[in-house]
């Protein structure tokens, strides 16, 4: 056999056995058999010097055409193995990608904050700041300085809880009451501090937890959540008053949202109107939720009363304004329709997880 | 106040054109103040039943006892009723329920076969129209009775009542008389005029029978009084009961339902006394007086109570004592009974404060007191008590005395305020038209002229408006009966900025970290046991002292907190009740706590957290955690990072100071060498008195000297471009050695070398570490700014910094 002809026997046994190779390793062994220091191929490459001048430029040339072939097959065979290797790898790495994420699990607001801080929202946009307050009050800032009569029920005892008085008042104390220091029963105080530190123009929120003598059941709790607002400025007007709480309700409930103005009595405003808005669930024609009127009160609001400004030393021929309050819980109990509001305050954890 | 339409149509004969379409009506009352909280529809189970005349009676052909009727009813075609009946005859005038009509005893008429017969309703009995007991045949009505009329307005039993929201500003409206006056207004129709009465005087005066002497005329500004002799106790006719109870009360006897249809006619309360047991004077004349109880002085009211009584409370007594609790509620002593014969009226105006202070106060509303507490009109008293005197002359046939007592030393002046155009308009944003602004005042009752300045009015105001005393409040009726709906909305007109302040963004921010670091808010009552407070542990010198409340609702609420963790504990306690086990919360609340000599307790707000359990159960890829300390810890380094707190650290706490929680396990949170919190895990003891059964890691600080620490930012330090070099150690040290302190002094030790950072990575102890010590590896890490550091370069530095420190805390290195 000529030397030609065994180059040629090689080249095709040595592709054989790098198609044969079905891994890494067989196709390592196949190269090492073929072009290792002792290979094969590499004998006869040695073995060319030995050849006579003649025979070398023919048999050189068949010999590289041979480590050519097995060459680009190596790499050919390589490629394909490795990306074998690789699927197969892929394959064995697939996740079940419906199992639970990984991460510390993050908390929620409570569904009063969440609301109290979206009507935040919406007044800090129509440049209000926020105001806040003591919660134990006297009853000069609760009661007397809001234009409550001095007999006004919502004094009584019954509807106000009185803390002791630890100053030296409380020695010749005389009123009808126990004291004059009390659970805020309204968020309205605030409008008094801020009126009496601040001079006007005043645009303000007041957000707070407020205290009254209910028992706890389904539909009341000794506490709740108001929203006040306050504005003293130069000629504002009861419709600046309608266009700011008709935009609060459209921010807060919807642009389809109609709203209703009905003449009340609050001993602070005056005038003063009660707010409803049209029922959200049945859009206006009467349903459970608005107990068929069509409309959900919402909110009470009026010009500040004369005898406020006066309690502060504002000039009502001079400043004129408008207040108004809101409960959160109720709006809260609306939108969710929540059977028992007593769950706002008992820190279940799969009540307060679902806001 | 329950309003009878029927009365009201009787007074306001232009009212019926409105009743029709009464959503309308009360449309028109809500849109303009009177809110209508209820209606209510007397007779409504009367609805579809209608006179009906028999025309033809014949024997059911498959039944002996029933008979075929046939039944005009005033529609075009007669109705076939099949009737079991036996007590009539053809052409008797009878009530049919026609089909769909549903009977009082719940029977509703269907189109039915009796037997094969067809009948298309039902002739009744008195007994199925809820009319009495009478079930022994239909019933049979006079034969005037027009056909086809709805039956219950045959009988004059179908009323509509409307239950009105009457706002305290509005005395006049608790009255038919002023609601007569607003609807009049609202609806645009003649107001009411009610008929002059006279009375016929008989016998001798009044003032040779008793005499009245009130003691402050400021507590009682008009007292006046009538007798009435002779008068017959007994039930009062349909119509006084009917009416009397279509406002509410019950029908007691004549004299009784008499003053009551007056107060709900007029608003002003009577009270009728038996004058026999008026104790008299020497005299020999019934010596009434209006005076402030004495201390100690007793009452026994009409609902068989007895009263202890103040100089808070005024009474009408005689001289054996008290006989009334002034405005509230009568005595049983002089009370009016059946045998009752000669009657001693009051029509009086007490003071409000007075009369609502003493009724609250005893929890004693009546319709009396509600009146007495809004203002009573003082110049309508005697029209009332002559209207009332007229009707017991009519009914009781009484015989009026001649002559009044009427103590009223300071007649009432009508007061006159001055009402400007320009004012209405800068109010309400809005011109009315001065003829639209008098034609409402003057329908109102008020008297309008002319102002002798310009575009203005001099409004005259009668004491039945006592709610108006200044242009504003004339303003808001002009708003109200204008329209609020009609006002155009604008907004305020002046730029002004708003925004939250720093210190309330900084707090937002806060809480989004809390929520990031996996606590949910919740809020809790502030109102705290003074049980709880002995469990916790808390004392005046650990916590301050409890401010208390003095009407609290409960014995275990009487207190305000003190901390937020006391109620958050017990919201743990309930979810474990419940069956959730992990449970993280926080709360961000005002704490109180009272100081001797200051009026309101010191309120701070808090921000406290309780977690327990492990983070979430469900993790499939990790081992369950319990949360401990270092959960809480590691929160509220959260905070301290986003916030960029300034000099933060945890110090042991002396467990006096926090006897609530777990002894070695408690620390302060001190920022800036103050201490803000608490940080720890509760106290096992307390925790099962809580009913808690798992630990629990709690933190609890003040709000505001935390925000105060906090910076806008913490400086900033080139990050190296070069590596560094990590070597890790292993130090054995006493138990009592903290890693923070190690970890500081090889940062001290460090210092003006390459080291730039300290991390502990494993705390250990165990196999090869001797018993009360523990090994403690860190990683120290070397970087320069300015070239890529050696092992050789940093070798012997790292060695000099490792011996330092070990040297200081007595520590071995572990190979």
């Amino acid at each position: 056999m000529s030397l030609i002809e065994q180059l040629t026997a090689l080249g095709a046994d040595g592709l054989a056995s790098i198609a044969a190779a079905d891994s890494a390793a067989a196709l390592d062994a196949a190269r090492v058999d073929l072009l290792g220091k002792k290979g094969r191929l590499t004998g006869i490459l040695r073995g060319l010097g030995a050849l006579p001048a003649d025979e070398r430029p023919a048999v050189g040339a068949a010999a590289n055409r041979v480590r050519t072939a097995i060459e680009d097959a190596l790499t050919t065979r390589k490629a394909a193995l490795d990306a074998a290797a690789l699927d197969a790898q892929l394959a064995a790495g697939t996740l079940d990608i419906t199992l639970p994420g990984r991460a510390r699990p993050i908390g929620a607001q409570h569904l009063i904050s969440r609301i109290r801080d979206e009507i935040v929202e919406v007044f800090c946009g129509i440049g209000y700041t926020v105001a806040e307050g003591p919660e134990v009050e006297l009853d000069f800032y609760n009661f007397t300085a809001l234009n409550h009569e001095p007999q006004h029920p919502a004094r009584s005892a019954s509807d106000t809880f009185y803390v002791v008085d630890r100053s030296t008042d409380a020695e010749t104390w005389t009123g009808p009451e126990p004291s004059d220091v009390l659970m805020r029963t309204h968020t309205s105080p605030v409008q008094i501090r801020t009126m009496e530190h601040t001079k006007p123009p005043i645009y303000i929120l007041a957000p707070g937890k407020v205290y009254r003598r209910d028992v706890p059941d389904p539909t009341h709790l000794p506490q709740f959540t108001q929203m006040e607002g306050l504005v003293v400025d130069r000629d504002v007007t009861f419709a600046d008053l309608r266009g700011t709480l008709d935009y609060l309700c459209r921010e807060i409930f919807g642009s389809q949202v109609r709203t209703r103005f009905r003449p009340h009595f609050f001993p602070f405003t005056e005038p003063s109107a009660e707010v409803d808005v049209s029922c959200n669930v049945c859009g206006g024609t009467g349903c459970r939720t608005c107990k068929g009127t069509g409309w959900i009160e919402i909110l009470g609001c009026g010009m500040v009363d004369p005898n406020v400004f006066a309690a502060v030393g504002l000039d009502p021929e001079e400043w004129s304004g408008f207040a108004f309050g809101l409960g959160i819980d109720r709006i809260a109990a609306l939108r969710y329709d929540l059977p028992d509001i007593r769950m706002l305050v008992e820190g279940d954890m799969r009540f307060l997880r679902q806001f | 106040m329950k309003v009878s339409l029927n009365w009201m149509k009787e007074l306001l004969p232009g009212l019926a054109a409105f009743t029709a379409d009464l959503p309308a009506l009360c449309d028109r009352l809500d849109m303009t103040g009177t809110g209508v909280e209820g209606i209510t529809n007397t007779g409504a189970a009367l609805d579809r039943v209608v006179v009906g005349q028999i025309t033809d009676k014949v024997k059911h052909p498959n039944a002996d006892t029933l008979w075929v009727t046939t039944v005009d009813v005033g529609q075009d075609e007669p109705l076939q009723i099949v009737c079991g009946a036996q007590n009539f005859n053809a052409g008797d005038k009878v009530p049919v329920a026609l089909v769909g009509a549903s009977l009082p005893n719940g029977v509703t008429i269907k189109k039915s076969k009796l037997r094969g017969e067809v009948s298309c309703g039902m002739n009744c009995s008195a007994r199925e129209l809820g009319l009495g007991d009478d079930a022994d045949g239909i019933l049979i009505l006079p034969e005037d009775a027009p056909v086809g009329m709805a039956f219950g307005d045959y009988r004059g039993i179908s009323d509509t009542i409307l239950d009105l929201e009457i706002t305290p500003n509005r005395p006049d409206c608790l009255s038919m008389r002023g609601l007569a006056r607003e609807f009049s207004t609202v609806l645009g129709i003649d107001d009411a005029v009610l008929p002059p009465v006279q009375v016929n005087e008989v016998g001798g005066s009044i003032h040779d029978a008793a005499t009245v002497t009130v003691a402050e005329p400021e507590l009682c500004p008009r007292y006046t009084a009538r007798l009435i002799r002779n008068v017959k106790i007994g039930p009062s006719p349909a119509w006084l009961a009917e009416r009397v109870q279509a406002a509410g009360a019950r029908s007691i006897n004549n004299v009784v339902d008499i003053t009551n249809y007056i107060m709900f006619l007029t608003g002003q309360p009577l009270h009728a006394f038996d004058y026999d047991r008026i104790a008299k004077g020497d005299d020999g004349r019934a010596q009434v007086i209006i005076r402030r109880a004495h201390a100690g002085e007793t009452i026994t009211t009409l609902d068989d109570q007895l009263r202890r009584l103040t100089p808070a409370n005024q009474l009408i007594t005689d001289p054996s004592g008290p006989i009334t609790l002034a405005g509230v509620m009568g005595a049983e002593n002089t009370e009016v009974k059946d045998d009752t014969v000669n009657i001693f009226l009051e029509a009086a105006v007490f003071q409000p404060e007075i009369t609502s202070r003493t009724s609250r106060g005893f929890a004693l509303l009546s319709e009396a007191s509600l009146r007495y507490e809004r203002g009573v009109d003082i110049e309508q008293v005697l029209d009332a008590q002559t209207r009332a005197c007229a009707l017991m002359a009519e009914l009781c046939g009484g015989e009026v005395a001649p002559d009044v007592i009427d103590v009223y030393p300071t007649v009432h002046q009508r007061p006159t305020i001055t009402l400007r155009g320009s004012r209405v308009q800068a109010l309400i944003g809005e011109r009315i038209a001065r003829e639209t602004c008098e034609a409402m005042l003057t329908g109102l009752g008020l008297t309008v002229q002319a102002a002798p300045t310009p575009k203005a009015f001099d409004v005259t105001i009668p004491a039945f408006r006592p709610d108006l005393t200044r242009e504003v409040d004339l303003i808001e009726e002009l708003l109200r009966l204008h329209g609020m709906e009609r006002i155009q909305a604008t907004m305020p007109r002046t730029a002004h900025a708003g925004g939250l302040s720093p210190r309330q963004r900084l707090r937002a921010r806060l809480e989004t970290v809390l929520r990031a670091g996996g606590l949910n808010e919740t809020m809790t009552l502030p109102f705290a046991d003074p049980a709880d407070g002995e469990r916790f542990g808390l004392t005046d010198e650990n916590a301050g002292a409890a401010a208390r409340l003095h009407n609290p609702m409960a014995s275990d609420a009487s207190e305000l907190r003190r901390l937020l963790i006391t109620n958050l504990l017990h919201s743990v306690a309930l979810n474990l009740s419940r069956g959730t086990r992990n449970v993280a919360l926080y709360e961000v609340g005002a704490v109180f706590t009272a100081t001797e000599g200051r009026k309101q307790p010191k309120e701070a707000e808090h921000i406290a957290a309780v977690l327990t359990g492990s983070w979430d159960k469900t993790r499939w890829n990790e081992p369950e955690r319990a949360l401990d300390f270092y959960d809480a810890k590691g929160i509220l380094e959260l905070v301290v990072r986003e916030l960029a707190v300034n000099r933060f650290q945890l110090k042991v706490a002396d467990p006096a100071r926090l006897p609530f929680l777990q002894p070695g396990r408690a620390a302060d949170i001190v920022i800036a060498g103050q201490t803000v919190g608490f940080i720890g895990e509760l106290h096992p003891a307390l925790a099962a008195q809580l009913e808690i059964d798992q630990p629990v890691a709690v933190l609890e600080f003040a709000t505001k000297p935390l925000l105060a620490a906090a910076r806008d930012s913490r400086g900033f330090v080139e990050p190296s471009r070069f590596p560094g070099i990590d070597l890790d150690i292993a130090l054995v040290v006493d138990e009592s050695v903290q890693a923070g302190t190690l970890v500081e002094r090889l940062l001290s030790a460090g210092k003006k070398t390459p080291l730039a950072r300290v991390r502990l990575f494993d705390v250990y102890r165990g196999a090869g570490i001797a018993e009360g010590k523990k090994s403690l590896a860190l990683t120290l890490s070397y970087r320069a700014q300015d070239r890529t550091l050696t092992a050789q370069e940093i070798e012997p530095i790292h060695e000099r910094i490792v011996q330092k420190a070990a040297a200081s805390v007595g520590a071995e290195l572990r190979s």
